[in-house]
């Protein structure tokens, strides 16, 4: 009997955190398809008729589709950028030149130490300097910090997990390290390497104040939501609810999609 | 099928030498064991005649081919590894044959080839499943029959058998040897269990500290052993050691305890000597007390083995122990002689460890 109590009292703390944690989440994505008039009355609503207006204002207004697609080019790039020269970088940390590892990871881990309010200022000048201030090409740029170093922050224990005896047995059948990397380390290392991916596009993602400080007419999507306030005299919400809701979807797919990557790396574990 | 020879072999990590100048002759065919404790340096020898380590002085040849400083995969040389260390994420096949693949070999060419190891490692039924799903035994065949399709020149194993439960270690161990009295590829062997070694080689290396303690046949190191080293080391239950001082005629004593040596088999030993005795309780016998030679004490042990038991007594202070198939009359406190033939008493240096025996 006491088990059971105890049970029930376990799920009931359960609902009422997934509740507490879902709720502002939820009641956006609520507000995103109501009327405004829906929206401001006194007594919450949780039965009126949706409307799709507010995706219909945020994809029609340049503004914010310009931001959408921004984000997209700017994250995608700085992301892929990061993949492409942090990965093989963390095999070789974690293989080659283990003696210069730990180094090499607090000095990679030290770049985030640095509050960005810090080195954003000193970027608007260089960049207004260079001429890339507001250019996408300026915020790919600052971001490869925090793409290029959180993609080998995570990718050095993804492959020291990486039994080194398979890589020595792939040397024996004749493999070079070029080929042992490609075609064993990175085969097998794969599903923790997604994983810091996706953390990292989710960092970048979510960036505000970089973006905010360095580009201008060329924000990325959280900018653009964040200025939403101001696009009239009442404040839109359902708009500003539907903005965050584009905003968030992204991150949450890709957090969905980790989650089930932990869940069957943890069911199947490396042995 | 190949010989090896190592000539001068230095390996250190940094200031630390691991590997002392070692010098090692295996002739083609032959089945040798390199045995010692951890830290004795075999698996690290081993893994220099692979290539995975980088030689710090000395030459590897095998087959005639100086190997000293091409890459693991060009020496002709196959290893198995105690982890098994297979590709997770290939089939048993794709595993087995992804050297041969690698190489371009044509896949008509493959086919037989690989029906014929799976056949002999009994794996044609998992031949599409991924490694993960196989037991650790035949995730270790596995392994073999990697090693063994592309028909090299020498086989390593590094401690292939450790983390396998013991039933199964014994039936592996027996499968090994048959597969290289049917194959003869030169082949050597990485342990640290003296049983396993005794049973599958054809000779043994007995490494310590970076150096060759003993090399010979396993009948040899057990029977002649060169040093107390490998006395202890080799052998279940672990020889008796007592230390004694020599008498006239040929007699070693210990306290009460008086032990007839054979003048041919040390024919240096001057009274007054000190020596350290070895006696292996497996060449002990129950005798009736009063024979000569008998040493006698009480019982303080009996373990029992199945088909015999080892006795453990106290006699004159020190604790010595034998085997005999009628320890089920034996109980704690019970007096009992037991005697060893003198052929069978080894007789150590007690400084330097070596055997005062002459060839």
């Amino acid at each position: 009997m006491g088990k059971l109590i105890s049970a029930i009292g376990v799920r009931v703390l359960l609902a009422v955190l997934i509740v507490v944690a879902l709720g502002p989440i939820l009641w956006t994505v609520l507000g995103a398809f109501k009327e405004l008039r829906d929206i401001v009355t006194p007594v919450p609503k949780l039965v009126f008729e949706p409307t799709l207006d507010n995706f219909a204002t945020i994809l029609r207004n340049p503004t914010i589709r310009d931001g959408l697609l921004h984000s997209a080019i700017v994250v995608s790039v700085s992301v892929l950028i990061g993949a492409l020269l942090g990965i093989p970088a963390a095999h070789v940390l974690a293989r080659h030149a283990r003696r210069y590892g730990d180094d090499v990871q607090f000095f990679v881990l030290s770049l985030r130490f640095m509050p960005p309010v810090a080195i954003a200022i000193p970027f608007i000048v260089i960049y207004l300097d260079l001429g890339i201030y507001d250019t996408l090409f300026g915020l790919i740029l600052v971001y490869l910090i925090t793409t290029i170093s959180t993609v080998i922050w995570l990718a050095v224990p993804a492959f020291e997990r990486v039994p080194q005896n398979i890589e020595e047995a792939a040397a024996m059948e004749g493999c070079g390290p070029a080929e042992i990397f490609w075609r064993f380390s990175l085969p097998v290392a794969a599903p923790s390497l997604f994983g810091a991916l996706v953390f990292t596009f989710v960092l970048v993602w979510n960036e505000l104040l970089l973006a905010l400080t360095l580009a201008a007419q060329n924000a990325t999507l959280p900018v653009v939501a964040a200025s939403i306030t101001s696009l009239g005299k009442e404040v839109p919400w359902g708009v500003i609810n539907a903005a965050t809701v584009v905003l968030v979807l992204p991150p949450l797919v890709f957090i969905g999609l980790l989650m089930g990557l932990l869940n069957t790396m943890v069911r199947s574990g490396p042995k | 099928m190949a010989n090896i020879s190592c000539t001068d072999i230095v390996k250190s990590y940094g200031a630390h030498p691991v590997i002392e100048g070692m010098n090692l002759d295996i002739p083609d065919h032959e089945f040798v064991v390199f045995l010692g404790p951890s830290g004795c340096g075999k698996s690290t020898m081993l893994r220099m005649i692979a290539g995975l380590e980088e030689v710090t002085g000395g030459r590897i040849v095998i087959g005639g081919t100086d190997v000293t400083t091409l890459p693991p995969g060009e020496r002709g040389v196959a290893m198995v590894f105690q982890s098994y260390a297979l590709y997770p994420h290939m089939s048993v096949a794709d595993n087995i044959t992804f050297g041969l693949r690698r190489q371009g070999i044509a896949r008509a060419e493959i086919a037989p080839r690989l029906a014929h190891v799976a056949q002999m490692l009994g794996l044609e039924p998992y031949l599409d499943r991924k490694p993960k799903n196989l037991s650790g035994g035949q995730q270790q065949r596995v392994a073999m029959a990697r090693a063994m399709i592309k028909t090299p020149k020498v086989f390593l194993f590094d401690e292939p058998l450790s983390n396998l439960d013991a039933k199964l270690r014994e039936k592996l161990r027996t499968e090994i040897r048959k597969m290289h009295l049917q194959l003869k590829t030169t082949t050597i062997f990485v342990t640290h269990d003296q049983l396993e070694a005794m049973t599958i080689a054809d000779r043994i290396v007995l490494m310590r500290d970076g150096r060759i303690e003993q090399m010979g046949s396993p009948d040899e190191i057990f029977e002649r052993p060169a040093t107390r080293f490998v006395a202890d080391f080799i052998g279940t239950p672990a020889m008796n050691f007592l230390h004694a001082t020599m008498q006239d005629g040929h007699v070693a004593r210990a306290g009460n305890i008086a032990l007839r040596l054979s003048p041919t088999d040390f024919p240096r030993l001057r009274p007054g000597q000190n020596v350290e005795l070895g006696l292996r309780p497996a060449r002990m016998k129950l005798c009736p007390e009063g024979t000569p030679g008998a040493l006698t004490g009480t019982v303080v042990l009996v373990e029992n083995m199945g088909a015999e038991g080892q006795v453990i007594t106290d006699v004159d202070g020190h604790e010595m122990s034998f085997t005999t198939p009628a320890f089920r009359g034996l109980a704690i406190g019970d007096r009992v002689s037991f005697a060893i033939d003198p052929g069978h008493v080894h007789a150590f240096d007690p400084q330097s460890g070596h055997s005062l025996r002459e060839e």
